[in-house]
């Protein structure tokens, strides 16, 4: 049984027996060649549950405050290992209610980075197939037919996951994958060293360039699973004004800043807004870099135990920073 | 704070720089006090801004002054064990620690930002740490940030 007649077999008996109101999953967008999210309410249509290396979304953002609809809904929901770790960062602090949700974890071979197939084509892509395990086919509108590697096209953030077995679910579908070592390896921050190798002024010009083009749609504020401030975001507000309303690079840089301090500690580096970006700015370079810190300074993964405490809301008295 | 800067951002290369200082009402503002009460000579490059306890100090405090154009950013509170609120600065610490390194991931010198503690008793270390943090940052010239 593949794990996608799982998460249907899962969804079809939580709703049916009342267990959920709701079940959120993936379905496939317009074409086959691109995945939204599914919500499903009627044991009948669990048929439009998909799963497959596209689905990259992170749904535990529609668990966030003000999210579920109605507000007290119980809710079915699928989640890969990144995701597990984002709702268990929620968990911890208490930002969701465990007893309304019933999770499904999925054991996750690594997403596909859809926008990096996109760039391979000068044609719109209308169907990505995944005829045998390690494979992508790729059909554009023309009719071209390309072939992948699925592991040369992973997402970048999935070349280096620590935690592709959801670390915290109700019901797994399917056997899990295997996991690196985590005892005996360190973290990979190998996406950063390109980074961390250019001097303070060429920081400063790289980080001015790509930060002109934000607009400030706030897609990766909304997109994020662990940001929940909503309509109390300081970066909304006017009064106090903290990140003003010019559109320029400082503004913009100042603006994503306010978003890595709000989810320190929280942040697992799903992704989510890497890929929600309209114009692709590097978000990783935040969020990677603050885990990386994180976890140089408490050898803290964010949302991987669930009776741990987020390390910005406990002290310790051996910490030792400062003089 | 936002006007304070601006105003003399634009002035050049060689005007004086201008650091943010954010201290805590109750050891390091006093301690300043305690250093201006003793005559201990320091730099005037220093606009102190006082909050009721580093636990109140958010790092993004400190990328706002960056962003308004401040030379330098400087942050000083209780020592820890001695918080008039008990715990705030064990709190504050480990942001400060990700501040400082996020800062500097930012393009910006670790030379512009330090936190330290200054106790209300100790003018002299006071003027030792003002004294110090700005010839730091004049060694670097006044600042033409770029993104942030």
């Amino acid at each position: 049984m593949s794990r996608q007649d799982h998460i249907r077999e899962f969804a079809a008996a939580a709703l049916a027996e009342g267990r959920v109101d709701y079940f959120i999953g993936w379905t496939t967008g317009f074409n086959s060649s691109e995945v939204i999210p599914a919500f499903v309410k009627d044991p009948a249509e669990v048929d439009r549950l998909l799963w497959n290396p596209l689905c990259h979304h992170n749904l535990v953002t529609f668990l966030k405050r003000n999210m579920p609809d109605p507000p007290d809904a119980k809710i079915g929901v699928c989640v890969k290992g990144c995701d597990s770790r984002t709702l268990v960062a929620l968990l911890q602090e208490e930002l969701v209610d465990k007893s309304r949700l019933y999770v499904v974890g999925v054991p996750c071979d690594g997403i596909v980075d859809r926008r990096r197939l996109e760039k391979e084509f000068s044609d719109e892509m209308v169907d990505i197939a995944f005829p045998e395990k390690g494979k992508v086919v790729v059909t554009t509108r023309s009719g071209v037919q390309r072939e992948f590697d699925q592991q040369a096209v992973l997402l970048d953030v999935c070349t280096r996951c620590r935690y592709p077995n959801p670390v915290y679910a109700d019901d797994t579908a399917g056997p899990a994958v295997p996991e690196p070592g985590r005892e005996e390896t360190e973290p990979d921050w190998g996406d950063l060293a390109d980074y961390e190798a250019l001097s303070d002024d060429e920081k400063q010009a790289l980080l001015e360039k790509v930060y002109s083009t934000c607009v400030r749609c706030f897609a990766c504020i909304n997109v994020c699973p662990v940001c929940v401030c909503w309509d109390r975001c300081v970066n909304r507000s006017r009064q106090p004004e903290l990140v003003s309303q010019k559109v320029e690079p400082k503004s913009n840089l100042l603006f994503q800043m306010v978003h890595m301090f709000h989810v320190a500690g929280r942040c697992p580096s799903c992704g989510a807004c890497d890929r929600a970006c309209p114009v692709e700015i590097p978000l990783y370079l935040l969020h990677r870099k603050m885990n990386k810190e994180l976890y140089d300074m408490f050898g803290f993964e964010p949302g991987t135990k669930l009776g741990e405490k987020p390390v910005f809301q406990v002290f310790d008295l051996a910490d030792r920073f400062g003089d | 704070m936002a006007d304070v800067v601006n105003n003399e951002a634009s002035a050049g290369k060689d005007r004086p720089v201008k650091i943010i200082g954010i201290v805590c009402n109750w050891c390091s503002y006093a301690g300043a006090d305690t250093a201006g009460v003793g005559r201990y000579k320091q730099p005037a490059n220093v606009r102190l801004i006082r909050v009721p306890c580093t636990g109140r100090i958010d790092p993004l405090f400190a990328l706002k002054a960056f962003e308004k154009g401040a030379d330098g950013v400087l942050i000083s509170g209780c020592h820890p064990g001695d918080c008039h609120y008990s715990e705030g600065n064990y709190y504050a610490r480990r942001k400060f620690e990700l501040a400082e390194r996020m800062i500097h991931h930012l393009g910006i010198p670790k030379e512009r930002f330090k936190w330290t503690w200054v106790s209300a008793s100790e003018g002299q270390r006071w003027q030792q740490v003002v004294t110090e943090f700005v010839a730091a940052v004049e060694k670097l010239g006044p600042r033409e940030g770029r993104a942030l």
